[in-house]
């Protein structure tokens, strides 16, 4: 019990003086699965918008396949883009290996099925009955689904929490194509959990616990925003009123 | 007459099961249509085809510009199927305040914001929601979110307004105060309108064409009135809810009548039938006049006696069931039953118009009203 005391001392101390070595890696973290969600989302979000929303041959395969990727194992993603990526592999050639961009593609495969997935789930379970009344008030095919989709934003957001939940507490694809490295004694291919396993396999529980208390925070912080956002109230409204000028809403949102 | 928008041949098939098919069908310009038949009979699918929602299995739909369903190409259809608006039973309104919903179609037609926004002012007012208009619209009562989906395809100025059932989830009063507003939008903008309902009632307040659709096939359209006093089929009168249909045989007939034999009595009708075709006739009750017994009848060519089996109060009326040797329905006032001393075993005699009797063919199956199960609406 007193060394959980101690990590969590230990993250309080490290987070209050802006240990630069704990800031680096919590940056990049970020960037890293900021990265990935933002690319999931607009891979995925369209996927499971043509899935939910067409009828064609092969569609069945396509949803098991996008079902079978919201549960694959992080370890089995790194080892195939690790294939993928090394020297020899297919996309050798790019020199991605080892480096960040390596990280993103990894979690973007891991965040993009879950959100694809969930937003199919979501569109699928919404009454069919609204696009066909956006369609009759003569929107087309695209204006309608993009009706569907801003109908059902929650799920939408659900799906972006998944996904990025999924990419921001995963350890081994992180590890297996990034190598959790440190460049000239910079954290360079480092995210907070690969991090966190390193301290762990050192014997060092104290500061282990005191990265993944930092992890638990930023998870939790950013969820609770998510949520707010999703469940409405003061800061619902307030990016509302951020994003209304952007898409030219504001003439009947205001009144 | 002009018409709006015509059909040929239509025929819409599902699963391999044939749910509509309309040989022909014009839909007159600036009139409003109404669409009746039971659950299941496929008027939904029909306004789904006019609306270009859904496409026919075969058949061509002719519009107001002359183009023809099968030639148009992605541009045209767009143009066609924006000048036409939908409302459906529930309003399915958007996550968003009422006035974004009533502006939702503008900003699909891509409408300057200043234009749109006096266009929704405008627009609630005729609703009467001025004060509604940041309101989120899921929180508004049924009559009001229908109020709503009403403007929302009023505010495009369509020139054709398909509404698909939209008062059957509505309590009484509410039915009432849509339905003026639809007359009164509809009529002040011009708007040909095709108002589907499987209640005839609700719709021939501002019906000024009556379509009655039963088994996916199109069996009458008409004047309201018309298709009332004169249903072309058996079907038709009894999805009508026509009283006193009764079974008969033309027994014997000179040019203009014929005499036909019903149950142990019989009545004069003018009609076409020869000698010993099997007819259905139709006695409107209100064409059902009482005549105490021993008094004058008129000129009315059937005078039968009658004895009361039963009578029931039916809202302002009394309705009167009597045996005239086949069972027979009338309705009197209520001042009428005290005057003449209505009551239950008390005689009469009954006058009915040769003229005023409808004779239609005889079908087996009666009426068409046991489809309502398992079809595609």
């Amino acid at each position: 019990m007193g060394e959980i005391w101690r990590g969590f001392v230990e993250a309080c101390r490290l987070i209050a003086r802006f240990d630069p070595y704990v800031v680096k890696i919590t940056l990049f973290t970020l960037y890293v699965c900021s990265l990935a969600t933002v690319a999931g989302m607009v891979t995925g979000i369209p996927l499971g918008t043509w899935l939910a929303l067409h009828r064609f041959r092969g569609r069945r395969f396509l949803v098991t396949l996008v079902n079978a990727g919201m549960g694959l194992p992080p370890v089995v993603v790194g080892l195939f883009v690790y294939l993928l990526l090394k020297r020899r592999g297919p996309l050798g050639f790019l020199n991605w290996l080892y480096t960040p961009k390596a990280i993103v593609l990894a979690e973007v495969v891991l965040a993009m099925p879950l959100i694809a997935g969930i937003t199919m789930a979501a569109l699928q379970n919404a009454d069919p009955r609204l696009r066909l009344q956006a369609r009759s008030l003569g929107a087309g095919e695209l204006g309608s689904a993009l009706t569907l989709l801003r109908e059902n934003r929650l799920s939408l957001l659900a799906a972006v929490i998944a996904g990025f939940g999924g990419v921001i507490s995963e350890v081994g694809a992180a590890m297996m194509v990034g190598g959790n490295l440190l460049l000239n004694g910079e954290p360079y291919t480092r995210t907070l959990t690969t991090a966190t396993v390193l301290e762990v396999s050192q014997g060092d529980s104290v500061r282990a616990i005191a990265l993944g208390v930092i992890l638990l925070g930023i998870t939790l912080v950013l969820v609770w925003v998510m949520t707010l956002i999703q469940q409405g109230g003061w800061l619902a409204r307030q990016v509302r009123g951020v994003l209304a000028p952007l898409s030219g809403r504001r003439g009947e949102a205001a009144r | 007459m002009r018409a709006l928008l015509s059909v040929e041949g239509l025929r819409r098939d599902y699963q391999g099961r044939c749910v509509l098919r309309i040989d022909g069908f014009h839909l007159e310009e600036g009139k409003v249509t109404a669409l009746v038949g039971p659950n299941g009979a496929g008027k939904s699918t029909f306004l789904r085809l006019l609306s270009l929602l859904e496409a026919p299995s075969e058949g061509e739909i002719v519009f107001w510009d002359g183009s023809r369903l099968s030639s148009l190409g992605r541009r045209e259809r767009r143009r066609i199927s924006q000048q036409i608006a939908m409302i459906f039973q529930d309003p399915l309104l958007f996550r968003r305040s009422v006035a974004e919903n009533l502006a939702y179609g503008l900003r699909v037609r891509r409408m300057s914001r200043t234009e749109r926004r006096a266009r929704v002012e405008e627009m609630l007012r005729r609703l009467g929601l001025e004060g509604l208009a940041a309101r989120d619209a899921r929180t508004l009562s049924g009559g009001e979110a229908q109020k709503v989906a009403l403007g929302r395809a009023m505010i495009l100025r369509p020139r054709l307004l398909l509404l698909d059932e939209p008062l059957s989830n509505l309590d009484l009063p509410s039915r009432r105060e849509l339905l003026g507003l639809i007359s009164s939008l509809v009529r002040e903008e011009e708007v040909t309108a095709l108002f589907v309902s499987h209640d005839y009632h609700e719709v021939l307040e501002i019906a000024d064409r009556l379509a009655v659709l039963i088994d996916g096939e199109l069996l009458q359209e008409g004047e309201p009135g018309e298709v009332f006093a004169r249903p072309a089929s058996e079907k038709v009168a009894a999805f009508l809810g026509s009283e006193n249909l009764l079974e008969g045989v033309v027994e014997r007939r000179t040019e203009e009548v014929a005499f036909i034999r019903v149950g142990e009595s019989g009545l004069t009708a003018v009609c076409d039938f020869p000698v010993g075709s099997r007819v259905k006739v139709l006695v409107h009750p209100e064409e059902v006049v009482l005549v105490p017994r021993g008094e004058e009848a008129g000129s009315a060519r059937n005078r039968l006696p009658a004895r009361v089996l039963e009578v029931r109060d039916a809202g302002n009326l009394v309705r009167v069931r009597l045996d005239c040797g086949f069972p027979l329905v009338a309705y009197v006032t209520r001042a009428s039953r005290e005057d003449m001393g209505i009551s239950p075993g008390s005689r009469f005699t009954v006058a009915v118009k040769a003229t005023a009797l409808h004779v239609m063919p005889f079908t087996r199956r009666a009426a068409g009203m046991g489809l309502s199960e398992g079809g595609v609406e």
